[in-house]
């Protein structure tokens, strides 16, 4: 498994940095307004055709990107029911921080666990590279993250059985 | 529940110092313990072995906890570590309440000027972790109001007035209107029980030398409980004193730690200095000289002009500071003559022609003023609108932790 | 780590014993006692009240209310109370409560401190009755009895049936929300599996969903969210010696279980805390430095003003 890990990144990060290239776009439809494009999907000619780079049925990566603004959203691996409430408890706990996470969207769009947007105004104020370097270290993490607490709730569960038994 | 008869609301007040937490309906809390919590150094957050998290103490038993160290996850009145935050309340919950938190709902407190944010930290773990059916966050001074019901003086239930928290640390005047906190008023003072503590310890240690050095601030400190009172007045205190020495000056007997032998302390001026330092603050902090009379004058004159008079009407103490006899008299007194100076200013001003209408001014004081935002949580967590008003588990799980945002006020016809 | 403290649940409830202590303490000192009206409330939706009968300040009376007590009393409840308080039992209990004990506070003993434990155990006590009396018909080896039943919550039951070489103990659970549906099962499995290693233990059978096959005659429901824990007690658990460890431990198992499904997710909180801070971290390395302290303007009022970017 973790000899596709590496190319599936290299992957994501290739068309990441492809993708990066933003910039300001007045709205058409709302005068002195600038709105995401990839949002508002309001003019075809403004979005570009969307890639979704799989590595296996379960995680995926959707990367939709437009003139001002690309969107990233994640299928994180999740192989039974304690990964699936894991990764959705995980989650939603990010989402709701996603004040700090600047670049986080608050839902993630359908058939994915998480998504972000970025703007034209964030890669000016910030370094392109590095937003795609988060994009990649998330995703390096979160899998592990995953399995790490799942191991620990297996661990709980057992050291929580092994007192009880002690008793008697 | 179907066939249960509904189980008493818990209901948790976190202050700085000390956590009350006890069934709603009752009148004094079940537990009221050190809000510090004991945990061992270097086990980081992830222990992925085991139960490593749980090896920690709370309240009391985490103050003589030997190989762990103490931390106080709440700072002046607002959570500042959620980690420990939530083990807390676990074993608030688990081990001390004894409850099921998925069958009690849950009133906690915050201190005015809470985050909206803590709020829904509060949320998630309150509904994520420990599945709890309702919650409620009361605003700390909101309940000191409500517990201001019990007193005779308060003829009708409102919850408008001004709230004079004193604690150890630190006294808080906060101005609330119809159940809101008026956040741009509020004023602190830095003296509180621990400064009259002080001052009643320097005042003995000038004159009496049977008391041992490493008992002083404690002698000091049962002295202040048990003797001090609020004086109208220093200078005819003094003289009433000196008239009758027999009749004021008291003894107080405290036994030797380490000889066991019984030492005994003249009690004396420091019956009524001690809690003069309120008003005469310089008394104990030559850099703060502003009494606490004219901070609560103040901070009404800052409230929208239309609430004033209300709040005048209803200043209520809080908090084990402010348990001094005659307390609310010398405070009424001393704000009363303020208000009727202005208005006789004003009067002159206009040169008699306008007849300012008297402005009423009450001060409440009540038998349940030491814990009287845990009593005040508890008598609103005993009324059937609390259900009402409390967010539920299914409302958050549909709406998310923002719902928390803002707890309606509840308890007073509108 | 002191294993009682933090990781099993204490069986005495604390809030009773400390009102006890602090109310006998204050008659063995002859101070005026205070006038006590106090509710508290305990696992399993049982509540306590300590008050003062009549108004008597000198009384004393502490009464549960069990909403399954006529389960309980089928199997003996009374007696064993009985045995338990002796004189401080009262024949009619406080009207809505299902057992009262009355202390008489002018005449408290030299060892109040025990006295108010084991008046903080009354819970416990009042369960120990089926538990002690399905354990003797397994000694004595009358097995035709039919299975106890207690609902011991509104939605939870409790099943104790004796078998000619063993005791079994059944609990259903409902598990609350999703998470704990699959937490709870994760638990349950792990105790199933732990056990192999604890042979003196007895042994854990659960099951999901459905009832084990032992409850057919029963009206035991089923459910998604609902597990069941069968514990076989065999007779070196139900000794004379063994059996009040055996109740203690099979009578808090539901609230164990539950308490640390609880801590589990607190843990999960603690993780995800310090997750999402790595992740900030990372994300913050993108936005340069010098950025931040410039941008901090002061307001007419000398406060500074933040632009969020």
């Amino acid at each position: 498994m973790t000899t596709t890990l590496k190319p599936y990144l290299n992957a994501v990060r290739a068309t990441l940095q492809a993708s990066m290239c933003l910039q300001h776009f007045d709205s058409r439809v709302v005068e002195r307004h600038n709105k995401p494009e990839v949002e508002v999907k309001k003019s075809k000619e403004l979005l570009l055709t969307p890639v979704v780079i799989s590595r296996n049925e379960n995680e995926r990566v959707l990367i939709e990107g437009s003139v001002n603004s690309i969107r990233i959203s994640i299928a994180i691996k999740q192989a039974d029911d304690l990964e699936k409430i894991l990764c959705h408890k995980f989650m939603r706990f990010m989402m709701m921080r996603a004040d700090n996470f600047v670049i986080l969207r608050r839902k993630p769009i359908k058939d994915y666990d998480i998504s972000f947007l970025i703007t034209n105004t964030h890669t000016e104020l910030m370094y392109r590279q590095k937003l795609v370097d988060f994009i990649i270290s998330f995703m390096e993490d979160i899998d592990k993250e995953i399995s790490d607490m799942k191991l620990s709730v297996n661990s709980r569960g057992r050291t929580c059985a092994e007192e009880f038994f002690k008793q008697f | 529940m179907a066939n249960l008869t509904r189980l008493p609301p818990v209901v948790i007040d976190n202050g700085t110092g000390y956590t009350k937490m006890g069934f709603s309906t009752n009148s004094e809390p079940q537990f009221i313990i050190p809000s510090a919590i004991a945990v061992k150094e270097g086990v980081g957050v992830k222990p992925n072995r085991g139960l490593d998290d749980l090896d920690f103490y709370i309240g009391d038993e985490a103050m003589n906890a030997p190989g762990y160290s103490v931390k106080y996850p709440i700072r002046h009145g607002i959570v500042n570590d959620w980690d420990l935050m939530e083990k807390y309340w676990e074993q608030c919950i688990f081990k001390y309440l004894k409850c099921e938190p998925e069958d009690h709902y849950f009133l906690l407190t915050e201190p005015p000027l809470n985050t909206p944010e803590n709020r829904e930290y509060t949320a998630e773990i309150m509904f994520e972790s420990f599945n709890v059916p309702g919650l409620y966050i009361a605003v700390q001074a909101v309940l000191a109001l409500a517990a201001s019901w019990t007193s005779k003086s308060v003829l009708e239930p409102n919850l408008t007035g001004v709230v004079i928290d004193s604690g150890d640390g630190v006294t808080h005047v906060i101005p609330v209107a119809d159940g809101y906190v008026i956040g741009s008023c509020i004023k602190h003072i830095p003296i509180s029980g621990r400064d009259i503590t002080y001052f009643v310890q320097g005042l003995l240690k000038d004159r009496e030398v049977g008391i041992p050095p490493e008992q002083s601030l404690e002698t000091a400190k049962a002295i202040k409980e048990q003797y001090c009172y609020v004086c109208p007045d220093i200078v005819k205190e003094f003289t009433k004193y000196d008239k009758e020495p027999n009749k004021w000056f008291k003894k107080y007997e405290g036994i030797n730690n380490i000889t066991k032998q019984i030492y005994s302390v003249d009690v004396g001026y420091e019956r009524f200095l001690g809690p003069e330092v309120f008003f005469h603050p310089e008394f104990s902090n030559p850099d703060y000289t502003e009494s606490l009379s004219y901070i609560v004058d103040d901070v009404i004159q800052n409230c929208p002009i239309d609430t004033r008079r209300n709040l005048y009407k209803n200043i209520v103490l809080s908090g084990g500071s402010t348990m001094f006899k005659d307390f609310d008299k010398r405070l009424k007194l001393e704000i009363k003559r303020t208000v009727d100076d202005r208005l006789k200013q004003s009067a002159e001003l206009s040169n008699n022609r306008l007849k300012p209408q008297p402005i009423d001014v009450n001060v409440v004081s009540h038998h349940m003023q030491r814990y009287a935002v845990w009593f005040g949580g508890s008598l609103l967590a005993s009324t059937s609108e609390f259900y009402e008003k409390s967010h539920t588990k299914a409302e958050y799980y549909e709406k998310g932790p923002s719902i928390c945002r803002h707890n309606a006020v509840f308890g007073v016809m509108a | 780590m002191d294993r009682f403290r933090m990781i099993l649940l204490e069986v005495h409830n604390r809030a009773i014993y400390e009102a006890l202590c602090l109310r006998f303490e204050a008659a063995v000192k002859n101070q005026k006692p205070e006038s006590t009206k106090l509710i508290i409330a305990d696992f399993d939706g049982i509540i306590y009240h300590l008050s003062n009968p009549n108004d008597d300040r000198t009384k004393l009376c502490l009464s549960i209310l069990l909403h399954f007590y006529k389960d309980l009393k089928e199997h003996g409840a009374d007696e064993l109370l009985k045995r338990e308080y002796g004189s401080y039992l009262i024949d009619t209990p406080e009207a809505d409560y299902s057992v009262s004990l009355l202390f008489d506070l002018t005449n408290i003993p030299e060892d109040w401190k025990d006295l108010a434990m084991k008046a903080s155990l009354l819970k416990r006590n009042c369960f120990a009755s089926v538990f002690e009396k399905y354990f003797e018909f397994q000694r004595t080896g009358e097995t035709g009895h039919k299975t106890a039943v207690i609902h011991y919550r509104s939605d939870e039951t409790l099943f104790v049936r004796a078998l000619e070489d063993r005791v079994t103990v059944i609990f259903s659970t409902t598990f609350k929300g999703e998470d704990d549906i699959i937490l709870g099962k994760v638990f349950m499995q792990e105790f199933s599996e732990t056990r192999r290693k604890y042979q003196q233990a007895p042994q854990v059978l659960f099951s999901y969903k459905n009832p084990p096959a032992e409850l057919n005659d029963t009206n035991a429901i089923v459910g998604e969210n609902r597990g069941y824990v069968t514990f076989v007690l065999q007779p070196r658990h139900i000794t004379k010696q063994a059996s009040d460890n055996t109740i203690n431990m099979i009578s808090m198992f539901r609230n164990y279980l539950h308490y640390h499904l609880k801590c589990s997710k607190a843990h999960m909180h603690q993780r995800m805390r310090s997750k999402t801070n790595d992740f900030l971290k990372v994300l913050n390395r993108a936005k340069p430095e010098s950025k931040t302290k410039p941008e901090d303007r002061k307001n007419i009022h000398g406060k500074i003003m933040r632009q969020t970017p």
